[in-house]
């Protein structure tokens, strides 16, 4: 009796922790990976490297890092930089749905469009080295075509340099942003769309007032990736195309943040500035698992 | 019997204190049985085109006389040569060896205690014929070896010069006033008179190094603006952005200048795309090859500041090899940095490259094209000094070559871009608290 009762508790606790023990190594892998290396970086964020050593100084890299007019000019840049997140966004909306229209040959389109999302960054970056030189390819084919006056110092001018790589951040992008929307329109039941076109409304009506709002998830979704792309993963496309230049006119927050860490010899301030940047890219990071879980309870 | 043993024990301890001192012999001779293997982070080959197949040549060599000891060799690129050392001191886990540029980036990272002093594992005696050595003296000891030196005087072409009807300058070096005259010369002849790329904001700093150097009277008086003695704002440190601007202006430079980046501003010369442009040994030899030895002609930067140091030269060893703090083969590695200067090798190194190598054993009958020969006269007479390695990285980039990318892009003033710098150092002076005390306490 007495065996029966211990047995019978014992199964009683096991099936309460059982589901932590499966989580458990899932848990540990998580705060391993995801939580000490943000914890690290805050307490690092809270050093300094003074003539006796390393030193806890508060908040004062915190303080130097507001201080400094070039954080400023590269968080605007990122600003400056979410300015393409629309333009990318329709781009890529008209895109899918021209191919969705099954135009000839569509799906040599999809591919094609797709292809530089597939490319490495560097490869794409260097690329567009050679194209937007002030003698490179697009400024020969325009005095070519007696368009010298459109000819610009694409990547050399401080006015132009921000644009021209927003450009190439949308042209890669975009495959991502078309195959997206693709894959949800290909999801999207026939006979509403049927019906719009029996109800006498044309491609536009069709796909403004019918399609469009089906695709507000995907659509909200993608948004908030590219916003969060165009805030910390524009890196790579800066540091082969521009190197933050000329003077800091292209400089955004990740690149000033590898110079602290590893050009300037100062983890401390790398390290706030990581924070200030993961700071802001969170609040992103929630508004987009929020509308994930929204846009897949559409999908089912 | 007794005495039998006590021999045998005497024999015994002498045995022992032979083994110790032939182990001890063995660690610290390459010619021993360990197997040493050494991993060098190695750099140089952009500033001397064939210095890769030189080193592996060099390595091979070695192997041939030290068997037990196996070279790595891992090619270092410029962009990232100082961060991924940084990262490197930050693990305290690296090379053997690494390279740095000579002074400032060196010194960085023997400051960060990431550097062990070559001066302590190679003789004196050897030491002795290694040029330069004082771009990497601190506290009594040298740091890092040279290999090479290279300088930066101005190419031009000779064809161009002649058609414009511009005649080089008699003793080598015009003023500035004969410069801006010639360079109005060239443009009226339809040629660009001076091209270089900025891209990288390196063609600046070049301009930095020669006409910024021209006003100091010493090193020490930059290091008194660096450390906040001094206000960069001062025409005596910035002044010269002017000139540069008028250069601009008046288009005597590229259109394309940030479009190029500094290497790419030499290939546009070798091209024929421009009469003057600054060049190190290998971009006069790559020019002197691609537009024919009798077209290319060799001139010092123009006499512009009157400075004390106006009249020094400017050759650096540019890179330096030096010995990690952590590496477990010290004495080997500087065994393979002093071989690297042995008389055979000294020779290949001029082979592969036609830069010659910062050593006074280097026989200099080698160099016979005249052009490369002026060229060695230059940087092997009188003092030397590159200064922007005499500046903190950050204000080297924040500063030296942001400013010289707004004067050349022309988005900035002459006083924006002397604003720049200060701004920079006062940046770097805020948050880098432990490099102001090395940088005071640094006497030059």
């Amino acid at each position: 009796m007495l065996y029966k009762k211990m047995s019978t508790r014992t199964g009683i606790t096991f099936r309460k922790i059982e589901p932590f023990l499966y989580l458990a190594p899932a848990t540990i892998l998580i705060v391993l990976i995801f939580l000490y290396p943000i914890i690290d970086i805050i307490r690092t964020s809270l050093l300094q490297n003074n003539p006796n050593g390393i030193k806890t100084i508060g908040i004062t890299n915190y303080r130097l890092v507001f201080q400094d007019p070039v954080f400023w000019q590269a968080l605007g840049n990122n600003g400056k930089l979410l300015l393409s997140v629309p333009i990318l966004t329709v781009l890529s909306l008209m895109v899918a749905i021209l191919l969705f229209e099954h135009v000839r040959g569509w799906v040599v389109y999809r591919g094609i469009i797709f292809m530089p999302y597939v490319l490495a960054i560097p490869v794409v970056g260097m690329t567009f080295v050679y194209l937007l030189g002030l003698n490179g390819i697009i400024n020969t084919l325009l005095r070519g075509a007696g368009l010298a006056f459109l000819a610009q110092d694409w990547l050399g001018s401080i006015k132009w340099v921000l644009p021209s790589l927003s450009v190439v951040i949308i042209y890669r992008e975009m495959g991502f942003g078309v195959v997206l929307f693709l894959a949800r329109l290909m999801s999207l039941e026939k006979e509403i769309l049927e019906a719009a076109e029996i109800d006498g409304a044309n491609f536009w009506q069709k796909h403004i007032y019918v399609t469009l709002p089906q695709l507000s998830g995907v659509i909200e979704f993608f948004i908030v990736v590219e916003l969060i792309t165009m805030l910390s993963w524009v890196f790579a496309y800066v540091f082969t195309m521009t190197g933050g230049g000329p003077g800091f006119a292209s400089t955004v927050m990740e690149f000033y943040i590898w110079k602290h860490a590893f050009a300037f010899r100062s983890p401390g301030i790398a390290s706030a500035l990581a924070v200030v940047l993961l700071m802001v890219t969170t609040v992103l990071i929630i508004l987009q698992l929020r509308l994930r879980r929204r846009f897949l309870d559409e999908s089912v | 019997m007794k005495i039998s043993l006590r021999v045998l024990s005497v024999l015994m301890i002498l045995s022992i204190v032979l083994v110790a001192c032939g182990a001890k012999a063995t660690q610290t001779t390459s010619g021993s049985n360990e197997k040493v293997d050494l991993t060098f982070w190695y750099w140089a080959e952009s500033d001397a085109p064939g210095a890769d197949a030189w080193m592996t040549e060099s390595v091979e060599a070695y192997k041939t006389v030290n068997p037990n000891v196996t070279i790595n060799i891992v090619p270092q690129s410029t962009d990232t040569l100082i961060s991924a050392f940084q990262s490197a001191v930050t693990a305290k886990s690296g090379p053997d060896i690494a390279s740095q540029w000579a002074t400032g980036p060196v010194l960085g990272f023997v400051w960060q205690d990431a550097v062990a002093p070559i001066s302590d594992y190679v003789k004196a005696d050897e030491m002795k014929n290694w040029l330069n050595t004082n771009e990497n003296t601190y506290n009594g000891k040298v740091w890092a070896a040279p290999m090479y030196l290279i300088g930066i005087e101005i190419m031009y072409n000779k064809d161009m010069f002649a058609t414009a009807g511009v005649t080089p300058p008699a003793n080598g070096r015009w003023t500035w006033d004969e410069f801006m005259a010639a360079c109005e010369k060239i443009k009226t002849a339809g040629f660009t008179p001076f091209v270089v790329g900025d891209k990288d904001g390196y063609g600046g700093a070049w301009w930095f190094s020669h006409l910024g150097m021209q006003g100091l009277d010493s090193t020490d008086d930059l290091r008194q603006a660096i450390i906040g003695k001094a206000d960069f704002t001062d025409p005596h440190y910035t002044g010269w952005y002017s000139a540069l601007d008028d250069m601009v202006k008046k288009g005597y430079i590229n259109e394309d200048v940030m479009s190029l980046d500094l290497s790419q501003g030499a290939q546009a010369f070798s091209q024929g795309k421009g009469a003057m442009a600054w060049g190190t040994d290998g971009m006069i030899k790559q020019a002197l090859t691609d537009l024919g030895a009798d077209k290319v002609g060799l001139m010092r930067t123009p006499s512009y500041g009157t400075g004390k140091m106006a009249e020094t030269g400017n050759a650096t060893q540019s890179i330096s090899f030096f010995i990690t703090k952590w590496s477990a083969h010290p004495q080997q590695a500087a065994d393979f940095l002093a071989f690297l200067h042995t008389p055979d090798r000294l020779s290949s190194w001029y082979k592969h490259t036609g830069v010659i190598a910062a050593d006074s054993r280097f026989d200099r009958s080698v160099v016979t094209d005249p052009v490369l020969k002026q060229m060695m006269e230059w940087e092997t007479t009188g003092p030397q000094v590159w200064l922007e390695n005499f500046l903190p990285g950050q204000i080297d980039s924040d500063g030296d070559l942001t400013a010289g990318q707004m004067i050349f892009s022309q988005s900035g003033t002459p006083a924006d871009a002397a604003a720049l710098w200060q701004r920079a150092a006062e940046t770097w002076r805020n948050q880098h608290p432990d490099e102001l005390t090395n940088w005071t306490n640094w006497q030059q």
